[in-house]
């Protein structure tokens, strides 16, 4: 778990302020802790609570789901619901599919997102101003503006049912550029960027040993982020993958709503399946979330 | 650099490569399938038997062809529609679900199957569902798949507790009419508090569908607006339904599910394929609904139909699987396996379908549900029937938020006006 | 865009414009590395972004259902438009959930990222707990919520029931309806803004609070003087994603109410604008008039994403005012400055 790697916290904060040492602050201190967890701890529950509620009713039947009161604890139908699962769609595949689709939009938007942040968060050049509003203005373009266009646009590159489709669109975006060029600007000092232009380092080399490394946990974050939206993305797989081999999750599991009759139970153990590797990954990749960005800053 | 320029090198290469990939790849196909011999079928989840899908996969009869079916989930309109306008991934045969009235604009889509030998057919299914499948402009372009005549749906205990006619016959009796199934209602919440249906656009459309006048006629004119008419008259009754408190006002399919298990909503007006769904989402209520004639005469609500795109690449073979597929053995096979209702009356009469579940107690589901396709008006559903959907969402507004139904009635007359003149239909 | 400090000369990194004079060559070659580095975006967007706009443009001057002939219609759709009842009605619904939505959302993510940050332990659990929601896919969870909001075997009315309170008609009542999507929305995006503020707390330099208790500032000073404004670019991150988001606001209504006789569910109470885009194009195939609503859409988003900017952004001045830090670290601070300067 993601609690082995903790990093002492870089500053002093509102709570548990270790400069003062007296008896009385001490005492404080521990109130404040503890009031911090029951906070925590209450925001926690809201947070979990629908996913708990999720399991629960993937492990009840149809009727049950419907049925009042409401039933608070796990019933036994699990195994019956997955195995519904797994019948009625080609589960494995459309897991193996997404994740890869997943894995290579995620890759393509760190390379390519963090290269055009560092540029325009630490460089200045021709044009600069004017490419970035552009950009800002493409992230406000409705994305269900062009879902007909994009459909007959990939017709004629040939591209209806392919996993191209789904990942080279995505390959950079505008929100991954925005967020890294804000964690460009606040967690890479210029003097670095500057003495590294002074050893004689290009601009390829000054982001890939200052850049990249300084903007990790922004990278890492967005990587992790677009893993997970690649994931979930619903609408645009669901108009443009029409192979029943080539499906992703979402698309795989939305064939669950039959068109006269829904088993509820077993939709609640197909979105578990889309859920727990999701969860699985964020957990192994949430220390990324804890780098300490500003890390290695100069001090003094 | 050295470094940093070689990756950017290998990395333009990349995008390049990629990019003559994409263009090389231009010019799409419009069929699904390469193999010559394939044919590619859409359809959705529980719409065709499997069972003879599989058969058909390893060859249709009377052909050398053999099928592949593809499974299309949510948003099927939206797929065939983008892949038909896109001219690229058209299956061979596609379902189509009951609004095939969307279609009849760009009806050269499809096959006429008249030209196909269809007329030959014609015999062996109802006749009102056969004319669904017939444009304003007169081509049979949309066979028969399944059928959904409707009747009343009731709780008998609940009935039964309510002091109020409960077996089939006598309830059939009590509520000849519409205002009869009112006053009936009224009897049903004063004794029990439970209500006649979940909500009153649920009667609002059944009345239509069981009419043999609906929106408009075959030339696209607005009937509603006429002195008399089935919408006014439909909109009357739900309205008195609504004052009379016989309707539940659960509008969202969570609620109504709860409610028809809890016996809250003791009764339903609905087609033969929801008998599948409430033993599915009620199964604790089994032996307690039964089913009586719903006033005036039955509907019909849902049933699908199968066509061939205007692509196909072997139209004569497509249309042998349809025939084969709808053929009265293969209809009541689909029944006993899947529950689609056959439109081929024929198939009720092999004795091989099986009938009886026991959800309905002694009473044969098969029996009524027969009575009542053979009871359905012969109708004309427009392809402007999308844009008059104001009707349901205002009668909607008149039960959940108490709107005026006078007003209600002139914002949806007017709002529906407007979307057809912007479609170009003088109103 | 490029106002510079002019308390801090030396903050301008690498090819600062100035140098420009002293080596005067054609630009590109110059500065080659800084446009192959951003060109990926452009290129893809020019071929996948840009096409389609050009067509919805087009389609929104025309009449197509998405199968026959399109027909020129000029204005005729906006026309139609403006006169809409019922997108004017879902423009209020959408920015009545934006404001429910957001406001609580984005105090919720401060408050749960300024407890995270303290020195607490299992801070990498909750950090994954409050993550979760995010991580859910809003199909399933629209269904999940559906359930705990029922009217009738819900689980919150029974508790009201519990409670003898009177229950609530959550998805039938118009307000009702604004509430659950509301609610869905703080769920599912309330840890994800937390986690992008705690990196932008644990972004801020330690030497900056240091200097302020060498000053003598309390907690409240640090926080208000120090934490907020160091924090401002994040929270303008924050505010234009929720906007857009909260203006593209679809699948939670959708979910809830795809199959009801009535997509925006009863008395239209969750009819968002992308909803009723959707329903134009995707259910009435009016795919002139749905891009028609689309590009009303993105007006609206311009606009406020405009009016965010510079409320965030006028704010920033006077928190960098009146606090006194080091030279070293407002230059430190100073590349975070420029963005907001720029839209004055």
């Amino acid at each position: 778990m993601s609690t082995t790697v903790e990093t002492p916290p870089a500053t002093t904060t509102r709570f548990g302020d270790p400069t003062k040492t007296s008896a009385n602050a001490r005492t404080r201190s521990m109130v404040g802790r503890i009031v911090t967890h029951v906070c925590i701890i209450i925001g926690v529950m809201f947070s979990i609570f629908p996913f708990y509620w999720l399991l629960v009713m993937s492990t009840q039947t149809t009727a049950q789901i419907f049925g009042y009161p409401p039933k608070l604890w796990f019933s036994t139908h699990l195994w019956e619901n997955l195995n519904a699962v797994v019948h009625d769609v080609p589960l494995f595949q459309s897991l193996l599919n997404t994740f890869l689709v997943s894995l290579a939009v995620a890759v393509l938007v760190m390379f390519f997102d963090s290269l055009a942040a560092f540029a325009f968060g630490k460089y200045e050049f021709p044009g600069k101003n004017t490419l970035f509003v552009l950009l800002l203005a493409t992230f406000l373009v409705p994305g269900s503006l062009s879902l007909v266009p994009s459909f007959v646009l990939m017709s004629w590159l040939g591209w209806t049912g392919s996993f191209a489709a789904l990942i080279v669109p995505g390959a950079a975006n505008a929100f991954g550029i925005f967020l890294l060029r804000q964690f460009a600007q606040t967690s890479i000092p210029n003097e670095m960027v500057e003495s590294a232009r002074v050893d004689g380092a290009g601009f390829f080399r000054t982001w890939w040993s200052i850049g990249v490394p300084m903007m990790r946990g922004g990278v890492a974050f967005l990587g992790i982020f677009t893993f997970i939206t690649t994931w979930n993305d619903y609408v645009w797989p669901l108009i443009i993958l029409v192979n029943p081999r080539r499906l992703t999750l979402q698309v795989a599991l939305s064939q669950l709503n039959a068109i006269y009759s829904t088993n509820f139970g077993e939709v609640m153990a197909g979105a578990v399946i889309s859920v727990v590797p999701l969860i699985g990954i964020f957990i192994i990749g949430s220390r990324h979330f804890i780098a300490n960005i500003a890390a290695g800053a100069i001090k003094g | 650099m050295a470094f940093s320029r070689r990756s950017l090198l290998a990395g333009t290469a990349g995008l390049g490569a990629l990019a003559a990939g994409g263009l090389s790849a231009c010019g799409s196909r419009t069929s699904i399938s390469s193999d010559p011999n394939e044919l590619v079928i859409w359809y959705w989840d529980r719409s065709i038997d499997p069972a003879l899908l599989s058969i058909a996969a390893k060859q249709i009869p009377g052909t050398q062809r053999h099928l592949r079916a593809d499974i299309i989930g949510g948003s099927f309109d939206t797929k065939l529609r983008t892949s038909l306008a896109g001219n690229a991934y058209i299956p061979d045969l596609t379902n189509i679900n009951s609004n095939v009235s969307l279609y009849f604009p760009n009806e050269d889509m499809f096959l006429d199957l008249d030209e196909l030998g269809a007329q030959n057919y014609k015999h062996l299914y109802f006749d009102w569902k056969w004319e669904l499948g017939v444009t304003p402009t007169n081509h049979f372009r949309f066979f028969p798949l399944d059928t959904g005549p409707t009747g009343f749906y009731y709780r008998q205990d609940v009935f039964d507790k309510a002091k109020i006619p409960s077996d089939p016959e006598s309830v059939g009796a009590a509520m000849k009419t519409w205002d009869e199934f009112i006053e009936l209602g009224q009897k049903l919440k004063r004794n029990v508090g439970s209500f006649m249906d979940i909500t009153a656009g649920q009667l609002f459309g059944q009345y239509i569908n069981a009419s043999p006048q609906r929106y408009f006629d075959k030339a696209g004119k607005p009937l509603y607006m006429n002195q008399t008419s089935t919408i006014r008259d439909a909109w009357n009754m739900a309205v008195k339904a609504i004052k009379a408190g016989i309707t539940g006002n659960q509008q969202v399919s969570t609620d109504q599910n709860a409610a028809w298990e809890s016996g809250k909503t003791a009764g339903h007006i609905e087609a033969v394929w929801w008998a599948q769904i409430l033993g599915d989402t009620a199964p604790d209520t089994k032996g307690k609904w039964r089913l009586a004639k719903q006033p005036v005469r039955a509907g019909n609500s849902g049933g699908s139909f199968i066509c061939i795109p205007h692509t196909c690449k072997d139209p004569e073979a497509a249309f042998k699987f349809i025939t084969w597929l709808n053929n009265p053995q293969n209809q009541a096979q689909a029944f006993n396996n899947i529950q689609l209702f056959p439109s081929a009356e024929d198939s009720f009469t092999l004795g091989t379908m099986k009938s009886n579940t026991g959800f309905f107690g002694d009473q044969d589901p098969l029996t009524f549900f027969l009575e009542a396709a053979k009871e359905v008006p012969t109708s004309f559903i427009s392809t402007y029937e999308a844009q008059a959907a104001f009707f349901g969402t205002e009668i909607t507004n008149v039960e959940a938020a108490g709107k005026n139904p006078d007003r209600a009635w002139d914002d949806a007359v007017a709002q529906t006006n407007k979307i057809l003149r912007k479609r170009g239909v003088n109103v | 865009m490029t106002v510079t400090n002019p308390a801090i000369p030396s903050a301008r990194v690498a090819d600062e414009p100035s140098t420009t004079e002293r080596r005067p060559r054609n630009p590109f070659k110059r500065f080659w590395p800084q446009y192959v580095a951003v060109a990926p975006f452009y290129i893809l967007f020019l071929v996948f972004g840009m096409f389609p706009l050009i067509f919805s443009i087009w389609l929104s001057f025309n009449d197509w259902d998405g199968m026959g002939q399109m027909k020129f219609v000029g204005l005729a759709q906006y026309r139609f438009l403006i006169t809409d009842s019922r997108f004017w009605l879902a423009v209020g619904n959408t920015f009545l959930i934006w404001i429910m939505s957001t406001i609580p959302m984005l105090f919720l993510a401060l408050v749960i990222a300024f407890l995270l940050h303290t020195n607490i332990r299992a801070k990498g659990f909750y950090r994954v707990a409050f993550f979760i929601p995010n991580v859910t896919s809003a199909v399933a969870m629209a269904i999940v919520f559906g359930s705990i909001f029922s009217n009738s075997f819900g689980i919150i009315n029974s508790f009201l029931n519990w409670l003898h309170v009177s229950q609530v008609p959550w998805l039938s009542n118009p307000w009702g309806i604004k509430v659950v999507i509301a609610v869905m929305v703080i769920w599912r995006w309330t840890g994800y803004n937390s986690i992008i503020y705690l990196a932008g707390l644990q972004a801020v330099s330690t030497e900056l609070y240091e200097a302020a208790r060498v000053d003598g500032a309390n907690n409240w000073h640090i926080f208000s003087r120090i934490t907020i404004p160091m924090l401002r670019p994040v929270i303008l991150f924050t505010v234009i994603t929720s906007t857009v988001g909260g203006l593209s606001l679809f699948t939670e209504p959708q979910v809830l109410f795809g199959n009801t006789s009535n997509i925006g569910g009863p008395a239209d109470g969750g009819l968002t604008i992308v909803l009723y885009q959707y329903y134009q194009a995707f259910n009435q195939f009016d795919f002139g008039y749905g891009a028609a609503i689309a590009w009303a859409l993105f007006i609206i988003a311009v606009v406020f994403a405009i009016i965010n900017w510079r409320l965030v952004s006028e704010r920033e001045v006077d928190g960098q005012k009146v606090f006194k830090v080091s030279r070293k670290q407002r230059a430190a601070n100073a590349s975070a400055e420029p963005t907001e300067v720029a839209a004055k």
